[in-house]
């Protein structure tokens, strides 16, 4: 008898005692699921409202992949905090929707940027890990956050992050399918989604602020051209990339990675690639990997990675992957020691 | 107290007047930092110094707090502190924190820069920066030997114009020139020496921008000692700096040195970051 | 909101928007106008003079880090320090021991002439000091050989050259080059290899590079090993190729070690430690003569003295709880040969027996003296004890505790993937400051002795016994 009340006692307790108890847990992960849904609804919107679209009803459902019904509660309970409003059957944001909208897309990309930087995750993994990462986190946590990633304008995609308040900028550039043929464009965005799409351009070899241009398109493949390689995609990737004229020569000619500088010979330090950010970027810089510092690839170890370089006068070691990032020209005079 | 002769170099005349004191630091006049990159034989001149013997090993980033010690030279004691080896002091690495931090709040009478003579223009990125922090510097441009082995000359007394600090040659391994580098350094502190630490310029809008920002900060914390430094931090964005400014940690501790000058920079050396 | 507050806003508020204002990456362009600066100065003040002598760095660089003399080289001055250090440790821990036993016996003799009762003089001296002098006689010689050669290299500026060969392999296991230099120091002394993980800069990195630390064998495990494989497996083999069947399958055990080092740091960053990984770079430092007084000074009084006594500090209890477990009795049993019994199923499902494990767990501030406890549990002797001979050992083990080959291999796997000696784990406790990694460091290593040892046990059985 005892034995079934201290049983009893102790059901209770485990499903009632406060925050730490069952119940407890299951409301709270109920409140945090709701609010992840309004935050996606509220980005949905915002990219919509960007676009030049409207939302409705069913785009939103689609995009949380929720019933009707249950979307419709949603956006009730969205009214009721007055972050959207309905135009007729049109969903708009309130400003104050806007507002939490942005936040949501900052914290999304200052994430993205943490994870590429800082992580080092590969490229196509880190829309869905910012994507879980993104909700419930204070405008003073994204501050230290973005100060902690010395203050970025763009996340890994090429997409601007918004300003505390501002506006967010849409990303720059048209779709890559209807981009003009033999006229140099500079990818300036890679769409995060789908997912695989992304990991293709990635495979494929093209990067952001690559220079391009298209040599051929058919319904079946769009060729691209750096001048150097050749990039074939289907058009249904390709509209992934985003791309505008390119003005200004980016990469100065004749520029390669560091990685390809044969055994050596002396190259001068051209820039270090825009997609590296954060700590990393701080560290090339403070070891002298400055535009006009002088290069030398002078050992090699028996796997070919790192390779140590002399650079003002120290060895330093990198390993490929990192010297695939630093963009070098050869330099006019011999190689400094033929051995 | 031990004279030097242990080591072996008692008719060195480098050694006049140099009475080491390992870490028997407690009552003592000045503070001097070592500050440095990574394998410039920073901790040899330490442990030259101070008679200790802290290992760093020929391996960077082995020092990752700072060692302290004590020597007496012409009757004054001096505290020694050895910062950690860094190429740098914007990365904010750990080491490179402990080291800025250092010079900037624990306010040393003087840091010593140990260059390499042998990669000095590397060597030389870090003396800029630790000369935006603070005008008493002397450069100690080490490995002399090493240099002149490699068919190296390094012309220090242009080096000092250049500059506008002294930079005294040095052999910390052979224990040359230490007693240049220690009277210039107490020269230095006594103001017998003025410096005028050459700061880098920038493009013109890096000059604007900063100058918009130095008079703020001035009116914010009067009697700062380095308000154009802090512009530049507060420009790149550096939240530990920001953190200082908003908490009034920064105007503490410019209020705390007003109203005890001559103590202050021996307390602080003392409690370092707390 | 205090004046000096709004006054402090307004500051940050401006610097943020002239940071905006600015064309180009403020950082870049600072760093970048410093670096230019610095070289136009130096370019002004230094000045070639004459002809450069040819240049020894890069030659020995070349030498130690190409692609067909790099490897070759590093294997060598690793198995030379470990032969120096495991031959050169054989004469003075023989005398230590000798010393330091003689004062054991001398000691009691006066205890039991003074009248004190059996168990304190058992207790006292042949309990506590015991541990203590085993643990110093074996740890002490090896130690102060192997850190005087190690440092003598960190010194000389090599081993930055050992992490650049290998880093290619750390980076597939997720993990950092510099690794490389705890992993060798982990040869001498794994509480001195967790300590040289400082150097890694980034935490990550450096929480792998402690919690496989281990999976190398320290000097402690060396004579296990060496003793396992002269009497086991060298021993059907004609007397010329004897040695170096012993010397091979050693060898093999420490491959076998570095194996499971890139296994379990694969692992682990893919599980525990994911994510963050630093920006790799590595200086190789110019060679720099070393300072024979500086190398004997660090290598004696702040390794080897240093380690000495924190595995002191553990080793005296343990001698105290060891002679407890082997002179209480209940019945005809002592204790320590009830546990071993009660071990026993375990043991054996693991190829070993109950004496074994027990030997470990109750030898756990120093692997020293793993053996000398085995024994006092199989002989039943009251203090931990060694045999004169080999093959007085191997009649022990083999004839009255039937060990087999595979008993000896699954005690060498035993020994070199078992949790970290008392020593070491204070060590990873004080490095990581948490509990949770230096207990995790014991999951992650007594996980892989049991799996492995329980695998290669079930899989000799099913294929020699059916």
């Amino acid at each position: 008898m005892t034995g079934m009340i201290a049983l009893l006692v102790l059901l209770s307790l485990i499903v009632l005692f406060p925050r730490y108890g069952a119940w407890a847990q299951l409301r709270r992960w109920r409140f945090l699921r709701q609010r992840e849904q309004v935050e996606d609804a509220l980005k949905h919107l915002l990219s919509r409202e960007q676009e030049g679209r409207h939302a409705s009803l069913e785009s939103l459902a689609g995009c949380l992949g929720l019933s009707t019904a249950r979307t419709l509660r949603l956006i009730e309970e969205m009214q009721k905090q007055n972050l959207v409003e309905w135009q007729g059957r049109r969903l708009h944001l309130t400003p104050q929707g806007e507002r939490w909208a942005l936040h949501v897309v900052r914290a999304h990309r200052l994430w993205e940027r943490y994870l590429a930087d800082e992580a080092r995750m590969p490229l196509e993994k880190i829309h869905a890990e910012a994507h879980r990462r993104e909700h419930g986190l204070s405008e003073a946590e994204l501050d230290a956050l973005e100060a902690a990633l010395g203050h970025p304008s763009h996340d890994p995609h090429g997409d601007p992050i918004p300003d505390e308040g501002a506006a967010a900028g849409q990303p720059e550039g048209i779709e890559l399918t209807r981009w003009d043929l033999d006229r140099p464009a500079r990818i300036v965005h890679l769409e995060d989604e789908p997912e695989l799409a992304l990991a293709q351009i990635l495979a494929s070899g093209l990067r952001l602020g690559q220079i391009v241009r298209v040599i051929e398109r058919t319904p079946q493949r769009i060729v691209l051209s750096d001048g150097e390689n050749e990039y074939r995609l289907a058009p249904a990737v390709a509209a992934n990339i985003y791309v505008v004229e390119a003005h200004r020569v980016e990469k100065a000619p004749g520029a390669i990675p560091l990685s390809r500088l044969p055994q050596g010979q002396e190259a001068e330090v051209v820039e270090i690639d825009p997609s590296v950010q954060g700590f990393t970027r701080r560290r090339f810089l403070d070891l002298g990997l400055t535009p006009g510092a002088r290069v030398v690839p002078e050992l090699s170890n028996f796997f070919g990675d790192p390779r140590a370089y002399r650079l003002r006068g120290t060895l330093i070691a990198l390993r490929q992957d990192q010297a695939e990032k630093i963009w070098v020209r050869r330099s006019q005079n011999n190689p400094t020691e033929a051995l | 107290m031990k004279r030097l002769n242990a080591t072996g170099c008692e008719s060195c005349p480098a050694y006049a007047g140099l009475e080491q004191m390992g870490l028997r630091a407690d009552h003592f006049d000045r503070v001097v930092a070592l500050a440095g990159n990574p394998n410039t034989g920073k901790s040899t001149l330490f442990n030259l110094l101070t008679g200790l013997k802290q290992h760093t090993g020929n391996w960077p980033g082995k020092t990752v707090t700072r060692a302290e010690g004590g020597y007496q030279f012409r009757g004054v004691r001096y505290k020694l502190v050895d910062l950690p080896g860094t190429y740098s002091l914007l990365s904010a690495s750990q080491d490179e924190e402990v080291a800025r931090d250092f010079i900037l709040f624990g306010r040393p009478d003087c840091v010593i820069v140990v260059a390499d003579a042998t990669a000095l223009e590397r060597n030389l990125n870090l003396a800029f920066q630790v000369m935006e922090i603070t005008e008493k510097v002397v450069i100690a441009v080490n490995l002399m030997d090493e240099a002149r082995r490699k068919g190296l000359e390094v012309d220090t007394r242009l080096l000092s114009r250049e500059l506008g600090v002294p930079c005294v040659p040095i052999s910390a391994r052979r224990g040359e020139g230490i007693y240049d580098l220690l009277s210039t350094v107490a020269d230095v502190i006594e103001g017998r020496i003025q410096t005028h630490p050459r700061r880098i310029q920038g493009t013109p809008e890096f000059q604007q921008a900063v100058e918009r920002l130095v008079p703020l900060i001035e009116k914010l914390a009067p009697g700062v000692p380095n308000a154009r430094w802090i512009a530049i931090r507060l420009l790149d964005g550096d939240a530990h700096v920001q953190e200082a400014l908003l908490s009034g940690e920064l105007l503490r501790r410019v209020a705390r040195q007003r109203q005890a000058e001559t103590s202050f920079s021996r307390k602080m050396a003392v409690e370092g970051r707390q | 909101m205090s004046e000096s507050e709004m006054l402090a806003q307004e500051v940050l508020r401006e610097a943020e928007r002239l940071r905006r204002s600015l064309s180009g990456n403020f950082r870049d362009e600072m760093v970048k106008s410093l670096y230019t600066e610095a070289e136009r100065v130096a370019r002004r003040a230094v000045r070639p003079i004459g002809e450069r002598k040819y240049d020894l760095d890069r030659l020995l660089d070349r030498l130690v880090t190409s692609p067909w003399t790099g490897l070759p080289i590093m294997l060598l001055l690793l198995a030379v320090i470990i032969w120096i250090t495991v031959v050169g440790a054989n004469i003075p821990s023989e005398l230590l021991a000798q010393l330091l036993f003689g004062i054991e016996a001398f000691a009691a003799d006066l205890f039991t002439a003074w009248g004190a009762p059996w168990w304190l003089t058992g207790f006292l001296w042949h309990g506590v000091w015991r541990g203590l002098a085993w643990v110093i006689s074996v740890m002490l010689p090896p130690m102060a050989i192997f850190f005087p050669l190690f440092t003598f290299l960190e010194d000389l500026g090599y081993l930055p050259r050992v992490a650049f060969n290998l880093d290619w392999l750390f980076k597939k296991a997720g993990a950092h080059g510099k690794q490389a230099l705890s992993m060798a120091m982990g040869f001498g002394c794994n509480a001195a290899g967790v300590i040289a993980t400082r150097v890694i800069d980034s935490p990550r990195e450096r929480l792998v590079a402690i919690l496989t630390n281990n999976f190398v064998p320290c000097n402690g495990r060396f004579p296990t090993l060496i003793m396992l494989a002269t009497i086991f497996v060298a021993a059907s083999f004609p007397p010329l190729l004897s040695s170096f069947v012993a010397a091979a399958t050693v060898l093999a055990v420490v491959l076998i070690g570095i194996g499971f080092t890139f296994l379990m740091s694969w692992l682990l960053t893919r599980t525990l430690l994911r994510g963050e990984a630093s920006a790799f770079t590595l200086e190789l430092p110019p060679y720099r003569p070393p300072n024979v007084w500086r190398i004997l000074y660090t290598s004696l009084i702040d390794r080897t003295i240093f380690v000495l006594w924190r595995a002191m500090q553990t080793a005296a209890p343990a001698g105290a709880l060891i002679w407890i477990l082997g002179n209480v009795y209940l019945g005809p049993m002592s204790l320590a040969q009830r546990l071993a019994a009660f071990l026993n199923p375990l043991g054996h499902l693991l190829g070993l027996d109950g004496a074994i494990l027990l030997a470990y767990v109750i030898a756990i501030p120093a692997n020293e003296i793993v053996v000398p406890t085995l024994l006092m549990i199989y002989m039943g002797t009251g203090m931990m004890t060694e045999l004169p001979s080999l093959n007085m050992l191997k009649e022990l083990l083999v004839q009255q505790h039937g060990w087999t080959l595979l008993t000896a291999i699954n005690l060498m796997l035993f020994s070199l993937l078992h949790n970290p000696c008392a020593t070491t784990i204070l060590t990873i406790y004080k490095e990581t400051g948490s509990k949770k990694w230096a207990t995790w460091s014991v999951i992650v290593t007594l996980g892989s002795a049991f799996v492995v040892t329980f695998l290669v046990a079930t899989l000799a059985r099913t294929i020699f016994r059916q």
